[in-house]
């Protein structure tokens, strides 16, 4: 699975940020770190996950979290994803999310994880 | 990692094929008008399941077929359509379309799409019409959370549950074990479908959640406290987890009502928060029904929220997970070991029998001791390897059914002791026999219903099957109350073939024993299911390699009756060994009619026969086993060695042997899987001195012996 940073391809337009743009990958712990999930979240590519969510935990800066090309995500996934923040939060750091509402999120409600992952309101 | 899903193929056939046995016995037990709604569930609970695994394993068009077969089924379920004996056709054929679909993808081979695209259609018109008669309902009578179905029962709508319901709610406490994920299952297709039964509420506990660094991603570390509010059968829920089983804590408790769902009234309005609406696969509520026009095309297989690997425990109820699956092989490896371990104790007996001294005495003490707690164990993995003849019984109440109608007959089917045990190979080959056996019954045995009442008997014919233990034996009877055999048309028949000849006279015995001959049949015209006169020979060959035999008794007016008497396992057999010179040799005691010494003067020579003698008014031919082995024996002369009058195939031949050795039990050994094929061989053994002797092959000894005086 490629976790890269910012380099997998958004694929909703109007978001604000063209992230389709060839922009080269982005070192893990950029200067606003900034993770991009992949269309497939599940469990085969869940230590992936993990290796790249290790790479931002320390990250001081805010991190985001784009789940826009989210197609599959599951417990594995969410799991991984539900420690990540909640090991920021411990730390003193903030995660924020992009693009979740599209598939990640009507997981994460269904787990009852939404407080855990701080995702933001049925609005966004 | 990816997980490989055809490792769960084998598992899912399997599972699915017991399964659609169990749905067609409830579907059989159904009541027309009157049906007991735990069998509709069970019935339910299967197409459920087969429709998540194939949709898992992408068996699109099983999954397709199934889901229109569970949308049906989900409307006899809530009580919105009555089971009439059309729509239990329709099921029980839809039984037999998806155990075709199953086998055709499980080898690979392509299913027949029209016959399966007919009767999905017909299942969907079915749905369609019962559908239009709510739409029209509803158009007359809007009543938005309460709808009554054609036949009058009120139904509740899919997703608006019915008032007073929401009295009732289930708390459900699901803890993963660490494995869960690993072994296919995720919580979010589960929690997805609970809510789709209509909603959910969702607590997580993340206590047990380690910090990111130490988490393997393979494991769980969640668990969940879980509400389902409204009329949910417990069923319902507990099958939602039925694929997990053994991989998580689970229990489903009932709870008062919550406060904030106390008031009926609002009770869809005010669903707690976070409240998942219901599963969009479920049903279309009737009031949509009424908007658009019923779709007759069948539906697409839904990515069903079931679809997990490991479809275990697919009819199990909660409770009765009291078992677990183990393949044949390992069992028979231990039966191995256990065969094994019984021959080193016979060698330690028998060393100890003879040691003397002062510690002798405990030896053998400690030896006896050894030897009950050697029996007691191979008996404990006998009975693992033992299922009940309930297995091959179970498909009879269908095929009666079905034949009866066809031939328009009356029959009633009485099966008793279905929970007899015999070993699992015997069981996988008695089957094809007994279904032959019963076939016969009813379409030679059993008189249609006007010839029955005019002879006085009841209209319903009955056919009898039976089984029991007896000795070391299992006997099953397949008896009918039907006109029995006509020994004239049989006798008028073998004529005619020239089996016997004309003028022969034959006893009643003798005539019964013609229909056992390769080609015979008296039925007046050959029906697709007997008469072409390939069975009962088949059925005496399967019996026979079984190491059983089959009787027959009739009774012209009062019906026959079929006996089958097989051997509890073909792991063991009960043995007569003899001794030719050094050698020694198992003779199976089933075969053996009785042992004896000759007299010089009972002995015959006959040209083109060999030596034979004198047995009850008979000349039976003489078998010299130390000839037929190339062994050196320590007599040859006939009146001083024994005759062991052996049976095989219908016929009898004495196997002359030096000595008789004693009678006892033996672990059959292959001789194919460690050597190869020998005539007159049918395995070995290992004895208690540690030495092999081979156990002979009656019905193969005879065809050895044909060959040889043929040559």
């Amino acid at each position: 699975m490629k976790s890269r940073t910012r380099s997998t391809p958004a694929r909703k337009a109007g978001r604000g940020r063209t992230a389709r743009a060839a922009s080269p990958p982005r070192a893990r712990a950029g200067k606003s770190g900034e993770l991009t999930l992949n269309a497939d979240c599940t469990l085969a590519q869940a230590a992936r996950l993990k290796t790249s969510l290790g790479g931002l935990l320390a990250e001081p800066q805010t991190v985001t979290l784009d789940a826009g090309a989210v197609q599959r995500i599951d417990t594995a996934a969410l799991q991984l994803l539900a420690a990540f923040v909640r090991d920021r939060r411990l730390l003193g750091h903030c995660t924020q999310w992009r693009g979740a509402q599209q598939t990640l999120a009507p997981a994460a409600r269904l787990l009852g994880m939404e407080g855990v992952l701080e995702l933001p309101g049925e609005s966004r | 990692m990816t997980v490989d899903l055809t490792q769960f193929h084998a598992a899912f056939f399997e599972e699915s094929f017991e399964a659609l046995d169990a749905m067609e016995a409830a579907l059989l037990k159904l009541d027309i008008g009157a049906p007991d709604p735990e069998l509709i569930n069970t019935i339910f609970r299967v197409a459920h399941s087969i429709k998540g695994g194939s949709a898992t394993f992408g068996f699109s068009d099983i999954a397709s077929f199934t889901h229109s077969l569970e949308t049906l089924l989900d409307e006899l379920r809530s009580g919105g359509m009555p089971v009439t004996a059309a729509v239990s056709d329709l099921l029980l054929k839809s039984v037999d379309v998806l155990r075709v679909m199953l086998r055709a993808v499980q080898s690979k081979q392509p299913i027949d799409a029209q016959r399966v695209s007919d009767l999905q259609f017909d299942l969907e018109v079915t749905i369609a019409r019962k559908r239009e008669s709510i739409a029209a309902e509803t158009a007359r009578a809007p009543a938005p959370a309460l709808t009554a179905s054609s036949d009058g029962v009120p139904a509740a709508t899919a997703d608006a549950p019915a008032p007073g319901t929401e009295a009732r709610r289930w708390r459900i406490h699901f803890r993963p074990f660490r494995e869960l994920l690993a072994r296919g299952n995720d919580p979010v297709r589960m929690l997805r479908e609970l809510a789709g039964l209509g909603g959910l509420e969702v607590r997580i506990d993340i206590q047990a959640l380690p910090p990111l660094a130490d988490i393997n991603p393979q494991e769980c570390h969640l668990s969940w406290t879980l509400e389902v509010p409204g009329e949910v059968p417990e069923e319902a829920i507990r099958q939602v987890f039925d694929w997990a089983e053994g991989d998580c804590d689970l229990a489903v408790e009932r709870v008062p009502p919550a406060p904030s769902t106390a008031a009926a009234a609002d009770a869809a309005q005010s669903a707690p928060q976070p409240q998942i609406p219901a599963d969009s696969t479920r049903s279309p509520a009737p009031q949509a029904a009424a908007l658009e026009p019923p779709a007759l095309t069948p539906a697409p297989a839904s990515p069903s929220p079931s679809a997990q690997p490991r479809p275990e425990a697919t009819l199990s109820a909660p409770g009765d997970s009291g078992s677990i699956r183990v393949s044949v092989e390992k069992i028979d490896e231990l039966m191995n070991s256990v065969g094994e371990l019984v021959i080193t104790q016979a060698m330690l007996s028998q060393l100890g029998a003879q040691t003397e001294g002062p510690q002798a005495e405990r030896l053998r003490a400690g030896l006896a001791q050894l030897e009950r707690n050697m029996r007691e164990l191979q008996e404990s993995v006998m009975r693992v390897r033992m299922l009940p003849i309930s297995f091959v019984f179970s498909r009879f109440p269908r095929m009666v059914r079905d034949l009866a109608q066809r031939l328009g007959k009356q029959i009633e089917l009485k099966l008793t002791g279905e929970q007899t045990e015999l070993d699992k190979t015997v069981l996988e080959k008695i089957g094809d026999p007994l279904v032959h056996l019963v076939r016969n019954c009813i379409d030679h045995g059993i008189e249609s219903p006007e010839v029955r009442l005019a002879a006085g008997k009841p209209a319903a014919g009955t056919v009898h099957l039976d089984a029991s233990h007896r000795g070391g034996n299992i006997s099953v009877e397949v008896s009918d109350d039907g006109g029995g055999l006509d020994k004239t048309r049989i006798l008028a028949k073998a004529r005619a073939r020239g089996l016997i000849g004309a003028n022969e006279t034959l006893g009643d015995a003798q005539i019964y024993e013609l229909i056992f001959l390769p080609g015979f049949s008296t039925a007046e015209k050959t029906t697709d299911l007997s008469g072409r006169g390939v069975g009962m020979d088949v059925v005496r060959r399967n019996v026979k390699e079984l190491g059983g035999k089959i009787e027959l008794a009739s009774e012209p007016g009062r019906g026959s009756r079929f006996t089958i008497t097989l051997p509890l396992t073909l792991a063991i057999v009960d043995g007569q060994s003899v001794a030719v010179g050094s050698e020694t040799y198992i003779v199976p005691l089933i075969s053996i009619v009785e042992s004896m010494q000759l007299k010089p003067t009972g002995i015959n020579r006959l040209s083109g026969r060999g030596e034979v003698f004198s047995f009850r008014g008979d000349y039976l031919p003489i078998l010299r086993l130390h000839a037929l082995f190339g062994v050196e024996p320590h007599t040859r002369a006939l009146d001083e060695g024994l005759v062991v009058v052996a049976e095989g195939d219908g016929r009898r031949v004495g196997l002359f042997v030096d000595d008789l050795l004693g009678q006892q039990q033996v672990v059959i050994k292959s001789l194919e899987a460690n050597y190869g094929h020998i005539d007159g061989i049918s395995g070995a053994t290992i004895l208690g001195d540690g030495s092999v002797a081979l156990i002979l092959d009656v019905p193969g000894l005879i065809r050895a012996a044909d060959m040889r005086a043929a040559a």
